[in-house]
């Protein structure tokens, strides 16, 4: 299969792109592309048109998907040719050329051989990577010649990483000896699970041991149980006794001594409490009062020494007012003094600028040269129209003589021109030439290829032996016809079949007769049958010999003669009776064979009639013969007859049948070359004609000269240009004229603006004149002393504005002073005439201090009023107080029935003692009842006394210690019960084994899936090495072969050859082999370039031996000569080049230098060059 | 009127088998499912308020030691004590065989019938009579019912009975009878056991099958439970089968011709589960997958099964919301015939694809093969290498599956440079 051509319609980046791939023999093309130029998207279309585009292409950056399409045209080695659109989608995606008619994928694929995408990319795509990778791969394998060469031969270029990855994956999952791959784990973890349900699981007679121990000792303890609390209530007994004793005897003691404080008064606890309370009151109410009257009596003495001036007091606020205006009055007469300075200055600068406009003006006369708003403005503007029209003025000056340069420049050019000759007439005689132009040379070829035609019919004349005619009489010639041809030799064969015939039955015959002679030979050899004349003879014989016995026995004579004659008859025999003897043995022996080999006799029989009827046969056949042989002879004359009028002698009518297909197609040629030669004549008149009138033409137009033998487009070429020439010169020569005619019209234009500025400023220089009048200025004065003078008027109106401002302002400074001081003086006059005589400002100071102090002195004598009626109010108070608590000590010692407050703490004590006694007595009492555990504390008592003290602690220790042992049998029996309990709780039905026995088959589970798994992966390794010994077993010597010259060339002859080695290790491996030397390289040795060398010598030889066996599909290289140096990439392009000649060969690069180093190297008929372009 | 349940084969702590444990696979919801359907069973006896309960045999696994199981079993046949339910049970092959049922102290409304002869136990307030007897040994091969007595008249006469009647296949053959046998007893209703498939014999009266309580392998599929029997005016009964699953086990096969790719084939899987889900009222399923047919994405799926198995179960996890688990997927795939091979050439790769051509035509070759796994095979424990099911790695036609799932996956490692765009 080959590509003719690949339409990228609508795909990645490209629209309506065409690859042409038709020409060379299979085609070495070189598809060059620029990187961006969209060389993978190519290179992914080709695949895509072969096989279909994916799903999720990326290829529709322009093209959507619905739009995207590939077009091609296809051909196999028979001459089937497919021509489709492939479009993206997910059926049906092959259409016919119309883009709408569905083709079947089925077809397409038969031309692919069945060879799918899969294997097409891997055995028949080869990049860069791909090599790389297929050396890495190489070395990576150690060179192991199995690998190498399926590699080889299935372009696969990662093969030991593909077994490596298969035996990884494998070790993954199980290792004969391992622990971590998973199902070597998984193993370990079912025996573990396995030991695990065997202990988790409960045995039944296990749980009924356990159920009776509980029992037993649940029984057990009830009995403890019971001991225990007679025991307990023994001890509890003495145990309260035991307790008691010592209460009962500190119970009697209180009792005498209640005896003696039984009268004593009961006070209140809190008594004596209250009673230093009250002696503290009296102590601090009499300090309190000591304090106050002497706090009253200092008080007084302070208010006597205050002094108030109460007339001040009255006009405080009006003094406060003068105090705050004072500090205003103060600044204010600063402020008069800096204005007035600064009103000086400015008048003087006044004063100046008048004088440099009017002397004879005083400042209060300025205002008679102040000038209104509007004459201003129209000073400036005047000013600005000035400097606009003067501009203008010198520009036109300026540009007048350079205009009149330019046009005196152009006048000299155009009269430097030539004036431009006629070419009407030639433009037309060319016009009618042009199409005859390029017919000059198709009809020389023509005449030439009529010559050579002419030539061939001359050669096929004489070889169809008709030198002799005229080759433009031939097709006059009458030679016989195919069908008169045919009839002589459909004759000619049907003689010669019977002629062969008979000499056929002829041959046959006379081998059957001799044959039968020689059969009849044999017999006779063999030994004479005997006949039965032979025993008619031998009885004769006989019956003569036993005639002469007769004779003798009757003794009758018998001749001398007779007797002799008859014995020596008898070969052998002396005698008669010898002779006799042998006769009658004679006799037996010829009628016993006749008898035995009557079916010898028989067959001889036969044989001799045989003969007789071949005999006749072949004489029959003899005379058929020599009569069609005269037949033939007279058909032969005949035949050359029929030639004669040709003057040819014949030769037999097959190949003069072939003579009549030549002859015609002769004639047929002849034919033709008469007709293409009256049309070259004619076409050569027409040329000639248009070539004569061109000519003259030239000359009408005084043209260049012509020469004689000058061909037509040669002179169709000179005329045009001689045409184009003066052409040229017209052109050049109006362009001129009308440069110069635009230059005259500017200078015209030029000069009238000039005229009409000059007469602006005319009017101007008026209305300025009267302008500035108004500020006392002449017509000469210019524009920028009008400006000047405004100026200083503007300046100088502004500085007495600002001048007579500041005089506004002293004025009022002086009125608020003089305000100021008619307060200060009334206020004087009314509380203060002794500061009369004081300026204003001191007065209001002094006036304000002291005011301040009255205000003080008022102040606190308030406060010393409020002070001394607190402490009055305290006096009463401490009184109060003092008389109270002596009223409340009287109380107490009437109730402790005291006289006195003294004696009082002697009644406190004794009234405590009597209640601490009655109260101890309470709490014996109580405890001694709860002792008696519900009996009478008089009861319990008499029963306690009636015990012996002394044996009771012995008996508690007894009790005790026996109380103890029960404890801890008790105790020892609960930890029987507590964990047979617990032994059994465990047994509650748990499904802790039946989760086991469930992880159990999980793991199982697992296994299950990861053992198939395993399998499959060990099996693809098995069966992929066996399939890469069987393929290398079949394959190796010749593709070996091949690689190796393939390596050798791709090298440069740095290697002689590649040859299978035994490796180290026992292993077939491929090794290089230097030219120099014959050094082994082992592929390790090799380095990285080399060995991706050596990969695509196997690769291509691999390739060659499949293109040997298989309908051949393109080989698609994408720019795998990247790394090569030059020499190298230039011998793999020559490789690539060969490997044309078998199939297609698709090289897709980015690089320059490889198309300029194929152009170099490779023979250009093999060589088709394409550049890629969106 | 009375009801009472009947039912077989509890198989309690049995495990479910060969359940391969992946990431988000309903671990949980699978978790001791024996004891959950025999709680269900409990509990639909004391909700429907049944007079008695029929177990007709097979209540622990042969093989099974543990006393917990006794013990769980006991627990819950309290339970019916304490709503006055009685239990009747005959002993089947795999409890004769069993010890814990040896030493186990039931509680005294559990009445286990015994082994040499047949018994019969009357329940006079409404007038039922049990007839039953137990397996003696592991495997009794003679007519028991042979021995049963006549019916009692006045009395709904039951038989229970552990048999595999004429014969189911999957089943050993013990206890053999005939439905003629039974019926010419007289009985109002024959309660059988031993067989795992839910049967009603035709004709009358009743012989009945109730089918194990829970399925626990990929061939026990469907719905599993017990009858419940509702006798109302004697001796018409109505029988009527109600579920005690916790988890279903199902088989499906997807029909996948057509396809297009790997990811359709996935699709079609998640439209039957939907199915099934529906089916099967939400209860929690573990399901064996058949993917099947004529289809393009054949070679992209028989490339990598890991991946495509575990595709499926993701999408099953996806739609199942973590209730479905996948058990094993199958994949019987073929090509589209329209593009096989349509010739063969002489390349390394048509080497590789003759020598499978050779191995699946000669059962010897592949036999030969079997060598690279025997390394294997030592270590494999024997639960992997018996059953249905089994690894066998010497057997013709296992390794000719496997080389058929191969092929594809490794001509695809080989090829794959195409596949990259």
């Amino acid at each position: 299969m080959r590509i003719d051509a690949l339409r990228l319609i609508a795909y990645g980046p490209f629209t309506d792109v065409n690859l042409d791939l038709s020409k060379g023999r299979e085609g070495c093309h070189l598809v060059y592309g620029l990187n961006e130029a969209g060389k993978s998207s190519a290179l992914r279309a080709l695949r895509h048109m072969l096989y279909g585009i994916p799903e999720r292409s990326a290829d529709n950056f322009i093209h959507p998907y619905a739009k995207m399409r590939i077009g091609a045209t296809i051909r196999n080695r028979k001459g089937d040719v497919f021509v489709y659109i492939r479009r993206k989608g997910r059926g049906h995606t092959l259409r016919a050329i119309d883009d709408a008619s569905v083709m079947e994928e089925a077809e397409l694929q038969k031309l692919l051989s069945g060879v799918d995408v899969d294997l097409f990319t891997t055995m028949f795509g080869m990049g860069y990577d791909d090599l790389v990778r297929g050396g890495r791969d190489i070395v990576q394998g150690g060179g192991d010649s199995g690998q190498l060469i399926f590699a080889a031969g299935s372009g696969i270029v990662n093969l030991t990483e593909i077994q490596n990855d298969l035996q990884l994956q494998v070790d993954e999952l199980f290792r004969p000896s391992g622990q971590k791959p998973k199902i070597n784990a998984a193993l370990g973890r079912l025996s573990r699970n396995r030991r695990e349900l065997r202990d988790a699981q409960l045995p039944g007679q296990e749980w009924v041991r356990h159920d009776a121990a509980l029992q037993a000792a649940l029984n057990k303890k009830k009995t403890i149980e019971e001991e225990l609390i007679v025991l307990r209530r023994d001890l509890n007994r003495l145990q309260r006794i035991w307790e008691a004793l010592p209460l009962i005897a500190e119970r009697r003691e209180l009792a005498g001594e209640l005896a003696t404080y039984g009268n004593a008064v009961l006070l209140p606890e809190e008594f004596a409490e209250e009673r230093q309370e009250l002696l503290v009151k009296i102590g601090i109410a009499e300090t309190g009062r000591d304090r106050a009257m002497k706090n009253i009596a200092a008080h007084q003495q302070a208010i006597v020494t205050l002094d108030i001036d109460t007339g001040l007091l009255d006009v405080a606020q009006q003094i406060e007012e003068v105090y705050r205006e004072l500090g205003s009055q103060r600044k204010a007469a600063k402020d008069r003094l800096a204005l007035q300075t600064r009103r000086n200055t400015l008048l003087g600068e006044a004063r100046e600028i008048l004088r440099s406009l009017r002397e004879d003006l005083t400042l209060e006369q300025a205002e008679r040269l102040r000038i209104k708003k509007n004459e201003a403005v129209k000073i400036q503007e005047l000013g600005i129209q000035y400097e606009r029209i003067i501009t203008r003025i010198e520009d036109a000056r300026e540009k007048l003589p350079a205009l009149s340069r330019e046009i005196t420049d152009i006048k000299k050019d155009i009269g430097a021109l030539e004036a431009p000759p006629a070419v009407e007439g030639v433009r037309a005689a060319l016009a009618q030439a042009a199409e005859f132009g390029p017919l000059e040379k198709q009809n020389r070829t023509e005449q030439v290829d009529i010559m050579t035609v002419r030539e061939t019919i001359a050669i096929e004349q004489s070889r169809l032996e008709l030198g002799h005619h005229n080759a433009d009489d031939l097709e006059a010639l009458e030679a016989p016809s195919a069908d008169t041809v045919k009839a002589f030799e459909d004759r000619f064969d049907v003689l010669q079949r019977r002629i062969d015939d008979l000499g056929r039955d002829i041959g046959k015959t006379r081998g059957h007769l001799q044959q039968v002679e020689r059969q009849i030979d044999a017999h006779r050899l063999e030994r004479e049958v005997p006949t039965e004349e032979d025993l008619q003879a031998a009885r004769e014989k006989r019956d003569r010999g036993w005639q002469i016995i007769l004779r003798r026995l009757n003794e009758a004579p018998v001749p001398k003669d007779e007797l002799k004659a008859y014995v020596s008859a008898t070969r052998g025999a002396q005698n008669l009776a010898e002779a006799f003897e042998a006769d009658l043995l004679r006799v037996d022996a010829v009628s016993d064979r006749l008898r035995r080999e009557a079916d010898r006799v028989a067959t001889k029989a036969r044989l001799l009639a045989d003969q007789t009827a071949a005999g006749g046969q072949l004489a029959q056949l003899d005379e058929d013969f020599v009569s069609a042989e005269t037949e033939k002879k007279d058909l032969s004359a005949e035949w050359v007859a029929v030639w004669q009028p040709l003057g040819i002698v014949p030769r037999s009518p097959k190949e003069m049948g072939q003579w009549t297909r030549r002859f015609r197609s002769l004639t047929e040629k002849v034919s033709e070359v008469r007709v293409r030669q009256t049309k070259a004549d004619a076409l050569k008149e027409d040329i000639d004609a248009q070539r004569l009138k061109l000519v003259q033409g030239l000359r009408g137009s005084s043209g260049p000269a012509v020469a004689v033998d000058e061909s037509l487009s040669g002179l169709i070429k000179r005329a045009q240009k001689w045409v184009q020439d003066a052409d040229d010169l017209s052109l050049r020569r109006g362009q001129l004229l009308r440069d110069k005619a635009r230059r005259e019209k500017e200078l015209d234009a030029a000069q009238s603006r000039l005229e009409q500025n000059e007469k602006e400023r005319r009017e101007w220089q008026q209305q300025w004149e009267e302008a500035v009048r108004s500020i006392g200025l002449t017509a000469k004065a210019l524009p920028a002393e009008a400006n000047a003078v405004m100026d200083d008027l503007r300046s100088l109106f502004d500085k007495l504005k600002e001048a007579g401002i500041l005089e506004k302002r002293i004025a009022g400074i002086d009125r608020d002073s003089d305000a100021f001081v008619r307060q200060v003086d009334h206020l004087m006059a009314a509380v203060a005439r002794d500061l009369v005589d004081r300026p204003s400002d001191e007065a209001a100071l002094e006036l304000h201090t002291r005011l301040n102090r009255s205000r003080e002195a008022r102040s606190k004598l308030e406060t010393l009023q409020k002070q001394l009626a607190q402490e009055r109010g305290r006096l009463d108070q401490a009184r109060d107080d003092i008389l109270q608590v002596e009223t409340r000590l009287m109380n107490k010692c009437q109730q402790a029935g005291c006289n006195s407050a003294d004696e009082l703490p002697e009644a406190e004590r004794r009234s405590n003692r009597r209640r601490q006694i009655e109260s101890d007595l309470k709490k014996i009492d109580t405890r001694l009842h709860k002792l008696s555990a519900g009996a009478t504390v008089e009861d319990f008592i008499e029963k306690a006394l009636a015990l012996d003290p002394d044996g009771i602690a012995g008996e508690i220790d007894r009790l005790t210690a026996a109380i103890e042992d029960l404890e801890i049998a008790k105790s020892e029996l609960d930890q029987t019960i507590g964990s047979e309990r617990t032994e059994l709780s465990k047994m509650d039905g748990s499904a802790r084994a039946a989760e086991l026995a469930e992880e159990f088959q999980v793991i199982l589970g697992g296994l299950d899936n990861d053992v198939a798994h395993y399998a499959r992966l060990k099996l693809a390794s098995k069966v992929l090495s066996l399939a890469i010994e069987r393929y290398r077993d079949k394959s190796q010597g010749p593709l070996l072969k091949r690689a190796s010259s393939l390596f050798s060339r791709i090298t440069g002859g740095s290697f002689a050859g590649i040859r299978a080695e035994f490796a180290e290790d026992g292993r077939p491996v491929i090794v290089g082999v230097r030219s120099d030397g014959g050094n082994i390289v082992t592929v390790e040795g090799m380095s990285d370039g080399t060995a991706d060398q050596l990969y695509l010598a196997l690769r291509l030889a691999g390739l060659e031996t499949y293109l040997n066996n298989n309908e051949p599909l393109p080989l698609i290289v994408d720019d795998i000569l990247i790394m090569f140096d030059d020499d190298r990439a230039a011998a793999t392009l020559q490789v690539l080049a060969e490997l044309s000649h078998k199939t297609q060969v698709i090289f897709f690069t980015h690089h320059r230098h490889l198309v300029e180093l194929a152009e170099n190297t490779i023979d250009a008929a093999e060589l088709v060059l394409h550049t890629l372009e969106r | 009127m009375f009801k009472f349940i009947h039912t077989a084969d509890i198989h309690l702590d049995s495990p479910l088998h060969k359940l391969d444990r992946y990431e988000g696979a309903p671990v949980d919801e699978f978790r001791q499912a024996t004891r959950r359907a025999f709680e269900n069973l409990v509990q639909l006896a004391l909700a429907e308020k049944v007079a008695f309960v029929l177990i007709a045999g097979d209540l622990f696994d042969g093989d099974w030691k543990d006393y917990n199981t006794g013990l769980f079993f006991v627990a819950q046949m309290a339970r019916l004590r304490d709503a006055g339910i009685r239990v009747f049970i005959v002993a089947g092959n795999h409890d004769a065989a069993n010890k814990i049922s040896k030493t186990l102290r039931l509680p005294d409304n559990v009445i286990t019938f015994p082994t040499e002869n047949p018994a019969t136990f009357r329940l006079q307030e409404i007038n039922v009579a049990v007839h039953g007897q137990s397996f003696a040994s592991p495997v009794v091969k003679k007519d028991l019912s042979i021995g049963y007595p006549k019916a009692d008249s006045g009395f709904f006469n039951i038989g229970l009975l552990h048999s595999c009647l004429t014969g189911r296949e999957g089943h050993e053959p013990y206890a053999p009878c005939s439905p003629e046998g039974l019926r010419n007893k007289g009985y109002d209703y024959w309660a059988l056991g031993h067989v795992h498939q839910k049967e009603r014999v035709l004709g009358e009266p009743p012989i009945v099958f109730s089918g194990n309580l829970q399925g626990r392998h990929a061939r026990e599929t469907g719905p599993k439970g017990c009858m419940l029997v509702s006798v109302e005016d004697s001796p018409r009964v109505d029988i009527e089968f109600k579920p005690t699953d916790v988890v279903r086990w199902l088989a499906t096969d997807v029909k996948v011709a057509g396809s297009e790719s790997g990811y359709d084939i996935v699709d079609l899987f998640g439209r039957r589960l939907i199915e099934l889900l529906d089916d099967n009222e939400g209860l929690p399923m573990a399901v064996r997958v058949r993917i099947e047919g004529e289809t393009h994405a054949c070679d992209e799926v028989l490339a990598d099964l890991e991946r495509w198995s575990n595709e499926i179960r993701s999408s099953a996890l996806e739609i199942g919301s973590g209730r479905v688990w996948v058990e094993k997927v199958n994949f019987k795939l073929t090509p589209p015939s329209s593009i096989k091979r349509l010739k063969h050439a002489e390349g390394a790769i048509d080497e590789l694809l003759k020598l499978f051509n050779e191995l699946a035509a000669e059962p010897e070759s592949r036999l030969r093969l079997a060598t690279e796994l025997s390394d294997l095979e030592k270590k494999l424990p024997r639960e992997l290498k018996e059953g249905v099911d089994a690894i066998r790695f010497h057997d013709p036609d296992w390794l000719g599956e496997m080389l058929d799932q191969v092929r594809p996956m490794l001509i695809r490692r080989l090829l794959k440079k195409g596949t990259t765009e």
